[in-house]
């Protein structure tokens, strides 16, 4: 049958889908559907390639990213928002990131400096060199990854992971200068550099700015944490204290009880709701032993038998402030001491920028640029990462330094600063009435470590999903911005069909008798895609209209060159068990060829679909549900049509209807093994019958 | 809206028998709305006319497909010319309207009909239609609350209910409501009770000009005009 013989009534290559909340609160605006939705259908592989393309060093960003995907992930107005770093770690652990090798080669003769090795800096170096631009990276200290190397602990970043990723950039050819404190740009010049990125972070430890910060055994977060990665073991004593409510106050307490403390506390000036820590690192050092004293701060220190005597003092919340929290107001005469033998100070940081770089300082002691091309005040030095913005995130480095990498190229090149083209976003919360009806599943999480096997070292603490937990954790994505259009609005009869067919009641009519469906509250299932009698309606994305004819072409083009016979058709669920390969299993000692077409849901297997696996030539024909695993009760109900409908028409040309059969994996009474089986032998008796048949009237 | 139902393959198979090439000619309006003929039913059509054939071994047939708007107006059927000249049939999955358009707009091509076009009726659920009114010409729905006794009584009686109505169902068919309890039950609602006390002389339907024609146009009269 030649493929021209089918009405390729669909365009195939266009791609209407809207900007989901997770991808635009990604600082790299990583494909996150995209990825979640291939870990879901157990394409690990292809979830890794799509992570690469957005993201320099994923697997870094798979331990300590702090994930501000989740935080508007649409799932968490249902019930938990997607576990999105972990899938990713799981991605990266599954799909083989580790085999990955990168290349890169020079063909442009200008030569970049870039000054620090953190994410920021690391993630210019490599874009550069993908453009082609010779790179130096210098980095004062003795081992590269900024606060990856020095900040971030161990438990939640094991140093092979830097590793591997800082050898791959020694792979694509970036020239590294460790030791090597820049003092001057003009020197950068002098030596040739035609542009420099300063990405030097932000080191300097705030100041509590009290009596007796000076003694010894009080240390600054950032200090303390950098001589414990630098491998040089500070004694801490038996008692410490973290002043500060943040991630570093945070790492540096659970840091101390690593390094032996017996009782270490946190002392925080707000309560637990105000704290800019990330709630499960809150939560992990709960149980790990520390302790949280709320509403308190020192206000003098004084040593005494080399102890630290800390007098603090209570407070109370007043009225909110500049940064949108409560003011905490000292309490009068509320001072009390207590004793320690190591006080953290861990209250912030700022940048410092050697006075010679002669840049231009801003709020904060930040360098300042302009947002959009990165450039300082002087011309071909650009900055980013926490240097510019102050203390932030390891992916708001990375995003400095892609942009960096293109503002730079752009600066080399003499282009016009391009305008990033960017899908409209999915803007609107979920509706009450549309909530109501999604099928809720719980956040599936990773397994840790105990916690009493967490303080014994600096082991990473956070296991990897196994296969079956991340491709349920996956499949929870509602999906956002992949919906239903109306694509050919002539064909449109308003039928009113998707409207009734809706499980989610998303498509109306407006006030002038057009039938809308709002893409922010569709959740993609495809059902009216289905159902639309004038075949007018199209989901957003390319990959999920994927023409199954196409792929039925390709199962029997595959099938002919095997020659094994009797053929059968499978349109399964791409989720589930059938996606991961692992049904494969089950038809072991099968007597057919059986093939498969991965569907987005059999609800959207349409008859016409059925019917032509017949008429390419199979045998039969059997649609796999997932089960109990659908995000819909109804799936079943709209199979059943479909179905009966085949079999109706096959009916009337006189072919048997148990050629065709639907039924579910992952359903407790039933067992799919048995029912392939039973159906294989009952495709495989009516074979023989035609066969015999044939031979007889031969 | 019109409803219809497409008809047996079977059926289909032997109109076309004599036919090597074969337009399947769907409709965009009534025929997608009740999903007897628009462009999904046009392409399961399609699909199952050449898997019959495949499984016969024969390879008589030569299909194509195309829908249209609305097969009831010929300025359609002006845009599927250059594809009727190509084919020695249409099979039209239009109503009977839709047929003879197409039929008197191309007076060289056998026009098949391949849906049997039933009633004049609305969903009543998914997947359900109802007949609701027979085109009868002259309009009693003021007097019977809006519910036509010519369509939706098994009988069609203009003075019901008749003794045969039984828990509001209708003696020939338990499952249909009485039309004329449905009518009562509507007028007590509205308080126009007396309705029903009133007699409708039967109508004659014999005196319905076959076939009807409506002029919605004055036409110029050259008399006056000129005048
Ligand atoms: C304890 C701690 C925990 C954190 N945890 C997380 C987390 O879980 N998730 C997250 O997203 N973010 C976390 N952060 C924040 C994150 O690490 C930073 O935002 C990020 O590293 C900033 O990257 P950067 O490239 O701008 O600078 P840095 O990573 O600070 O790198 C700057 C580099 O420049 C070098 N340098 C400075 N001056 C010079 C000079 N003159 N010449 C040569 N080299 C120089 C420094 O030695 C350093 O290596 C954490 C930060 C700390 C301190
Ligand atoms: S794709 Fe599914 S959720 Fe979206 S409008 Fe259609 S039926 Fe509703």
């Amino acid at each position: 049958m030649p493929a021209s013989n089918f009405p390729v009534s669909r365009k195939a290559s266009f791609d209407d889908s809207l900007m989901p909340p997770c991808q635009i609160a990604c600082p790299l605006h990583m494909e996150i559907g995209e990825y979640v939705d291939l870990i879901a259908q157990g394409r690990v592989m292809e979830a890794l390639q799509v992570i690469r393309s957005g993201n320099p060093f994923p697997a870094i960003c798979a331990y300590v990213c702090t994930h501000p995907c989740e935080d508007t992930c649409r799932r968490g107005q249902v019930d938990h928002p997607i576990a999105i770093r972990a899938l990713k770690r799981f991605a990266i652990e599954f799909g083989g990131d580790r085999m990955i090798q990168e290349e890169a080669r020079t063909t442009y003769s200008e030569k970049v400096a870039v000054v620090g090795s953190g994410p920021a800096g690391l993630a210019a170096a490599y874009y550069l060199r993908k453009l082609g631009y010779p790179v130096t990276i210098f980095e004062a200290h003795s081992a590269l990854g900024g606060m990856l190397r020095v900040g971030i602990p161990q438990y939640r970043l094991p140093r092979e992971v830097l590793d591997i990723e800082v050898q791959r950039l020694t792979q694509m050819g970036v020239e590294i200068r460790t030791n090597t404190r820049v003092v001057s740009l003009d020197l950068l010049f002098e030596l040739g550099y035609k542009a420099v990125f300063i990405t030097v972070g932000a080191h300097q430890g705030l100041r509590l700015g009290i009596e007796g910060e000076e003694s010894p055994g009080v240390v600054d977060g950032a200090t303390f944490l950098r001589e414990v990665n630098l491998g040089f073991q500070p004694s801490v004593g038996t008692s410490v204290a973290a002043v500060g409510g943040g991630n570093v106050a945070i790492d540096a307490a659970r840091t101390a009880l690593r390094l032996g403390a017996k009782e270490v506390k946190i002392l925080y000036r707000r309560t637990r709701a105000e704290m800019p820590a990330d709630p499960a690192e809150i939560e992990q050092a709960l149980e790990e032993g520390v302790e949280i004293c709320f509403l308190v701060a020192p206000i003098k220190i004084t040593r005494e038998n080399k102890r630290l005597r800390v007098t603090c003092i209570r407070f109370e919340l007043g009225e909110t402030d500049a940064s949108g929290r409560p003011r905490p107001v000292p309490i009068q005469g509320s001072e009390f001491d207590m004793e320690f033998d190591t006080l953290i100070t861990a209250i912030g940081q700022a940048p410092r920028i050697p006075e010679d770089f002669h840049l231009r300082i801003g709020k904060g002691s930040t360098i300042q640029v302009d947002p959009v091309t990165l450039l300082t005040n002087r011309p071909g030095v650009f900055a980013g990462g926490d240097a510019v913005t102050g203390p932030a995130t390891v992916t708001q480095a990375l995003a400095a330094g892609r942009q960096a990498a293109q503002r730079i190229d752009e600066y080399l090149r003499h282009k016009y600063p391009l305008p990033q083209k960017e899908k409209p976003p999915i803007a609107k919360d979920l509706l009450p009435k549309t909530i109501e009806v999604i099928r809720k599943a719980h956040r599936l999480e990773p397994e840790r470590l105990a916690p009493q096997e967490r303080v014994q070292g600096f082991r990473p603490i956070e296991l990897i999903y196994d296969w079956q937990s991340a491709v349920d954790e996956a499949r929870r994505c509602l999906r956002c911005g992949m919906g239903a259009e109306i694509l050919f609005q002539d064909r449109c009869a308003t039928c009113l069909n998707c409207l009734r067919v809706c499980p989610y009641h998303v498509p109306y009519l407006d006030e002038n008798g057009t039938i809308q469906i709002p893409a922010d509250q569709c959740q993609a299932c495809g059902i009216c895609v289905a159902e639309c009698p004038a075949q007018a309606i199209v989901l957003r994305k390319p990959r999920d209209r994927r023409y199954i004819d196409e792929e039925l072409h390709h199962v029997f083009s595959t099938a002919k060159q095997s020659g094994f016979r009797p053929l059968i058709v499978s349109f399964a669920c791409q989720y589930g068990l059938f996606g991961t390969g692992t049904l494969s299993g089950l038809w072991k000692e099968a007597q057919a060829s059986i093939s498969i077409v991965p569907v987005l849901c059999v609800a959207t297997v349409e008859p016409e679909h059925i019917l032509r696996a017949f008429e390419m030539g199979a045998e039969g024909v059997f649609v796999a549900g997932c089960g109990e695993q659908c995000a819909r009760e109804d799936t079943h109900f709209w199979v059943r049509q479909r179905v009966e409908k085949v079999r109706r028409a096959l009916g009337q040309m006189g072919l048997e209807p148990e050629r065709i059969q639907a039924f579910n994996v992952r359903v407790k009474e039933e067992d799919p093994v048995q029912r392939l089986h039973q159906f294989t032998e009952q495709i495989g008796q009516l074979y023989l019958a035609a066969v015999l048949a044939q031979e007889v009237k031969m | 809206m019109i409803v219809a139902e497409q008809k047996p393959l079977e059926e289909i198979q032997r109109m076309i028998a004599p036919y090597e090439k074969v337009l399947i000619l769907g409709c965009g309006t009534c025929m997608t709305v009740c999903g007897a003929g628009g462009e999904r039913e046009v392409s399961f059509l399609h699909s199952a006319l050449r898997l019959a054939q495949a499984r016969t071994g024969s390879n008589t047939h030569q299909f194509s497909e195309y829908t249209v708007k609305r097969q009831c107006d010929p300025e359609f059927m002006a845009l599927i010319a250059d594809r009727a000249r190509e084919v020695d049939a249409i099979l039209s999955l239009g109503c009977g309207i839709g047929v003879q358009v197409a039929a008197e707009h191309f007076p060289d091509t056998p026009v098949l009909p391949g849906v049997n076009t039933s009633f004049m009726g609305t969903i009543t659920e998914l997947g359900v239609w109802d007949e609701r009114c027979a085109a009868c010409g002259d309009c009693r729905l003021a007097e019977t609350a809006g519910i036509c006794p010519i369509t939706r009584c098994t009988k069609g009686i203009l003075n019901g209910p008749c003794a045969g109505t039984k828990n509001g169902k209708c003696e020939a068919n338990k499952d249909i409501d009485c039309a004329w309890i449905l009518i009562y039950e509507r007028l007590e609602r509205l308080g126009q009770l007396e309705k029903m006390r009133r007699y409708y002389p039967p109508r004659n339907f014999r005196t319905i000009p076959r076939p009807r024609r409506l002029v919605n146009l004055v036409k110029a009269d050259m008399e006056e005009g000129n005048g």
